[in-house]
């Protein structure tokens, strides 16, 4: 049973949409239903993974390999480390929390519901692949449900357009709108998202298929890859740039971030949620995955690229979330901001930082979700997201104020969520090596606060507008579960994060290690994982 | 040369599918115009019957691993031809499936039209089996004359007689093309067989018959420059026809092309490299860039095809083993995704009564079934995961990767970029749109038949593609001794 578990997560959810097929539109309850059982089974035994990670043995555990292809060196090769194991568990959190905030989702839902547990099992597929090819299959997978979830279900934007700073000038998000012909609908948010994606996933594709070429290994297996793998200088680093900016752009890192705000800002609650929580994250996840793992000398050589652009990204995103109405830009911006921070632990290379970064992704996995949820929630009710024109919701909505002002600190960093943690680390990790990024990063953390607060105010205190006065609170416990469960997530491993930090360090240390030239370049334990 | 036939009975047992089918065709002609209570219906069905049989000879023979040539290696029955004739014997069982409610709306001649396609499917499984230059000729006009009947048959829509005539125009100058390529080539080398021109030198009369002989078939898959046919016939032609004319005679095309350039061109393989890097890029490019602009969805999937062409050239650019090996794995996924795309065109145009894809608007609130179809194999096609179409453009690629032919690999990757964006229009129209008219769009039977095969065919080679990626490697085996690129021939004398 336990060696099966990655087998369960991945498929329950693609079973349960198979399963939604044959149900008939018309049982809406039985549909979610349906949805909710398979992303449940998918998040136990997610959470058995997690607790069940052996950490003194580290390396690829919970290891399935099934040979697809003979002719092309595919294999279906399923294991997660101590970074993949986490993100597993992030993705069926949310799976399973955004299927609760989407249960009033009346238009569609069978539809709905199948492509939101598409999109969570290929995410999951990502995290957990050990061969290069599914990874890719998995990563664009991911990319192509996004479309008919935003444009079926999403928004569209109005306060784009009339972002206006406290002198009331108007402002724009100039890289954004390289590509924003005036349009804020919800069609063009998902079609610049789907080619932006695709557009970065082919660059990586271009990366991958050179790895598996070169290496004159012809296999797609990152095991095998990483132990015997070797390039010349000028070929490694052609291949980590691909790698990196064809992956950095689902990050997103800046430049390339212009479609994260604009599809966030158009997608329904669910699918930012897992969005802006884990399907970012897959960049990330891929260039440790693929550049950390199979080109770690040029990984050392070049990763102050991402040094430097997380400067950008931390700045630029906080900005603009500081300005921004609307309050999925507010989030999106600042989701993006975040991943900055991310970058940063990953460039500095240390056990802290990096340790301090994967943390980071599952922090901010959860916290990020949560103010989507609640943004959702806050839209459903006053289809308003414009933070000006709202307020003094407190009264109306006593509990998704509360679950707010928690989402927001944990956000912020607050000691007691893992966030905190998770910044701490990545600041004190990177300060020997990026002091200037980290001293940007505190700069950070206080323009955080400040577009939090801002947030916060805005939405729940002041004058309530009495075109609001029909909003409701959050009242019935389908809709509370999921707020409850992501912040006891947050809070529980924030105040235990031991076991959670053991698992993240047995694989963060070889790595760091072997990117570092501190130790042999066998350093995980990958007996009996060779084919 | 003197020909003499010393045939025996058991050499004629390798035609025995051709031949079985040229009897079935006989008696369909008969029946039809014998029998008058005899339904267009019933007829066709006979037909899928007779398809089968032949389908079952066909997998028999690759099963025994029955192989022979005939009549001086003019007509060869290997395992690649029987995977082709597989293809083309399964794209017309579907093609009737799909037809039987179309042809319901002619006023006349509904009993030929079975036998025109069969005897259109029986030109192209000989040309999947033709060795020499001779059979080439003769199995093409064959296997088009047939087309050029079936493109015109909505006689009364002048769109179709429009898209008859160019077609045959257009078809007709190939043909000369190909005879006058034919006559150069054996001019120069004194023989029409391919695998007995292998050694021959190169002059400037070798490389012209060489390059007509590829304009012509290159006017059959529709590869730029070839291409100005395919959109106004795709358009015109009746819809079953243009199902089919986008993949079977393609297929059989492409035999041809990999028979003769990997077999009696081997030693000029990198030139023709260079012919096909350039074909395939301005295929992809050209193709998807003028998908974007279209407004009728058969002329959409006219460009897009033009653009899988320009995929397909991917491999033979590559002329590897594995290239070849990957063309036929993207043959197979091409043929569900779009037979199945136009099997929805059909039940959705018999509504609509247009093929505008403005009409698909909603198309998801007037048949879910209809819809969710659509988007698997529009999405097949644009090749993303876990479809069909994604394994087929990556084995492509890694072909072409293995030949580290880059500049035609970062056009491939772009132009997936792009076709992306055609396709989604179509899946917005029908899922984001709100229909103007919501009454819902039931298909029938036997177009859901093939919808439903389309179906299982793009998921199954997309989520279990290792056995149908072996029958495709096995095969090509006869390629496993390909000449690399060291062969320093040149095809023009002293270049």
């Amino acid at each position: 049973m336990g060696e099966y578990s990655l087998l369960i997560i991945l498929f329950a959810p693609f079973f349960g949409a198979i399963a939604l097929m044959f149900v008939p539109r018309q049982e809406a309850l039985l549909v979610r239903m349906t949805a909710a059982i398979s992303a449940g089974i998918s998040l136990l035994a997610s959470f058995y993974i997690f607790l069940a990670y052996d950490t003194a043995k580290g390396g690829f555990q919970f290891v399935q390999r099934y040979v697809w292809s003979e002719e092309l060196g595919i294999a279906f090769y399923l294991g997660v480390d101590g970074i993949g194991g986490p993100l597993v568990f992030a993705s069926a959190i949310l799976l399973f929390a955004g299927i609760f905030v989407s249960w009033h989702i009346k238009d569609r839902t069978k539809e709905f519901y199948m492509f939101l547990l598409i999109l969570a099992a290929a995410t999951i597929g990502v995290f957990m692949s050990l061969d290069l090819f599914f990874l890719y299959f998995f990563y664009e997978m991911s990319v192509l449900p996004m479309y008919l979830l935003l444009g079926l279900w999403g928004s569209h934007t109005k306060g784009y357009l009339g972002m206006t700073d406290p002198e009331g000038r108007k402002l724009r998000d100039s890289i954004g709108f390289i590509f924003n012909f005036g349009s804020n609908s919800k069609e063009y948010a998902a079609m610049k998202l789907v080619l932006f994606l695709s557009a970065g996933a082919v660059v990586a594709l271009m990366g991958i298929l050179l790895i598996y070429h070169l290496s004159g290994l012809h296999t797609f297996d990152i095991v095998v890859l990483r132990e015997q793998a070797h390039f010349s200088d000028t070929v490694a680093t052609v291949i980590w740039m691909l790698i990196f900016f064809g992956f950095a752009s689902i990050a997103p890192i800046w430049p390339l971030h212009s479609w994260s705000p604009v599809g966030h800002a158009a997608a329904p609650a669910a699918t930012s949620m897992l969005h802006a929580g884990v399907l970012m994250k897959l960049g990330h996840f891929s260039i440790i995955r693929v550049a950390f793992e199979i080109l770690p000398d040029t990984t050392r050589e070049w990763m102050w690229v991402a040094a430097v652009l997380c400067v950008f990204s931390i700045i630029y995103g906080g900005l603009v979330s500081y300005f921004a109405k609307d309050t999925k830009y507010v989030i999106g911006y600042s989701s993006s901001s975040h991943m900055g921070y991310i970058f940063l632990g990953m460039a500095a290379l240390s056990y802290i930082s990096l340790s301090g970064a994967v943390i980071y992704m599952f922090a901010h996995a959860l916290a990020t979700s949560m103010l989507f949820a609640m943004a959702g929630w806050v839209y459903d009710q006053t289809h308003s997201r414009d933070i000006p024109s709202l307020g003094g919701l407190v009264e109306k909505m006593p509990f998704i104020a509360g679950a707010f002002i928690v989402a927001c600190m944990a956000s912020i960093g607050m000691p007691g969520t893992i966030n905190f943690i998770a910044e701490v680390m990545i600041i004190v990790g990177s300060w020997d090596t990026y002091p200037f990024q980290v001293v940007v990063a505190v700069l950070g953390i206080v323009l955080t606060l400040a577009y939090m607060f801002k947030m916060m105010r805005g939405l729940f205190y002041g004058r309530l507008d009495p075109e609001y006065a029909h909003a409701d609170d959050a009242r019935h416990w389908v809709d509370r579960m999921p707020l409850i469960l992501l912040i006891v997530c947050s809070i529980t491993l924030g105040i235990f994060p031991g076991h959670f930090y053991e698992v993240v360090r047995s694989t963060v240390e070889p790595m760091v290690d072997r990117i570092n030239h501190m130790a042999p370049l066998i350093t995980q334990n990958t007996q009996g994982l060779l084919p | 040369m003197t020909f003499q036939l010393d045939l025996s009975v058991a050499d004629l047992l390798l035609l025995l599918p051709e031949i079985f089918l040229t009897l079935w065709l006989c008696l369909l002609l008969s029946l039809d115009f014998s029998l008058k209570r005899m339904t267009h219906q019933q007829l066709a069905y006979l037909s899928i019957v007779g398809l089968a049989v032949t389908g079952l000879i066909l997998l028999g023979f690759d099963q025994a691993g029955t192989t022979g040539a005939l009549f001086k290696n003019m007509f060869v029955l290997d395992q690649m031809g029987i995977f082709f004739k597989l293809i083309i014997v399964g794209a017309t069982a579907l093609i009737l499936f799909m037809s039987i409610e179309y042809v319901q709306d002619f006023r006349f001649f509904r009993g030929e039209y079975y036998v025109m396609v069969v005897m259109s499917a029986l030109g192209m499984m000989f040309m999947a089996s033709s060795n020499d230059l001779l059979s080439v000729f003769v199995t093409l006009e064959f296997s088009t004359f047939g087309f050029y009947v079936l493109v015109a048959y909505l006689r009364d829509d002048q769109r179709s007689s429009e898209a008859g005539l160019k077609f045959f125009i257009l078809g007709v100058f190939a043909a000369g093309l190909l005879a006058y390529g034919i006559s150069l080539v054996y001019g120069e080398t004194g023989t029409l067989i391919f695998s007995e021109m292998t050694g021959t030198a190169g002059s400037y009369g070798l490389a012209i018959g060489y390059i007509l002989i590829f304009a012509a078939l290159g006017f059959k898959i529709g590869a730029v420059p070839f291409h100005a046919w395919i959109p106004d016939t795709y358009q015109g032609a009746p819809t079953p026809v243009t199902a089919f004319l986008s993949i079977a005679p393609k297929a059989a095309a492409l035999a041809i092309l990999i028979r003769m350039f990997y077999v009696s061109l081997a030693s000029f393989k990198p030139m023709w490299v260079l012919l096909f890097v350039v074909a395939s890029i301005f295929s992809m490019t050209y193709g998807n860039i003028v998908a974007i602009a279209q407004k009728n969805i058969k002329r959409l999937l006219a460009y897009s095809g033009i653009a899988q062409i320009g995929n397909i050239m991917i491999g033979l650019a590559a002329g590897t083993k594995q290239g070849s090996d990957a063309i036929m794995f993207f043959l197979l996924t091409y043929l569900f995704a779009n037979l199945g795309a136009f099997a929805v065109i059909i039940a959705v145009s018999r509504v609509m009564k247009s093929d505008e894809i403005e009409d698909y608007s909603g198309l998801n609130r007037r048949s879910p079934f209809l819809a969710a179809a659509m988007l698997l194999f529009l999405l097949s096609l644009a090749g993303v995961p876990p479809l069909a179409g994604f394994i087929g453009k990556i084995y492509l690629f890694i072909a072409a990767m293995k030949e580290e032919l880059y500049t035609l690999l970062i056009f491939g990757l772009i132009n997936i970029v792009i076709s992306m964006y055609y396709y989604l229009i179509v899946v917005k129209k029908m899922y984001i749109n709100e229909p103007t008219d919501p009454s819902p769009i039931l298909a029938s039977m036997p177009i859901k038949i093939a919808v439903y095969v389309g179906i299982a065919g793009t998921v199954l080679l997309g989520v279990y593609p290792g056995p149908f990626i072996d029958w495709a490697v096995s095969a090509s085996l006869m390629f496993s001794n390909i000449a690399g690129p060291t062969a320093a021939a040149s095809l023009l004398p002293g270049g």
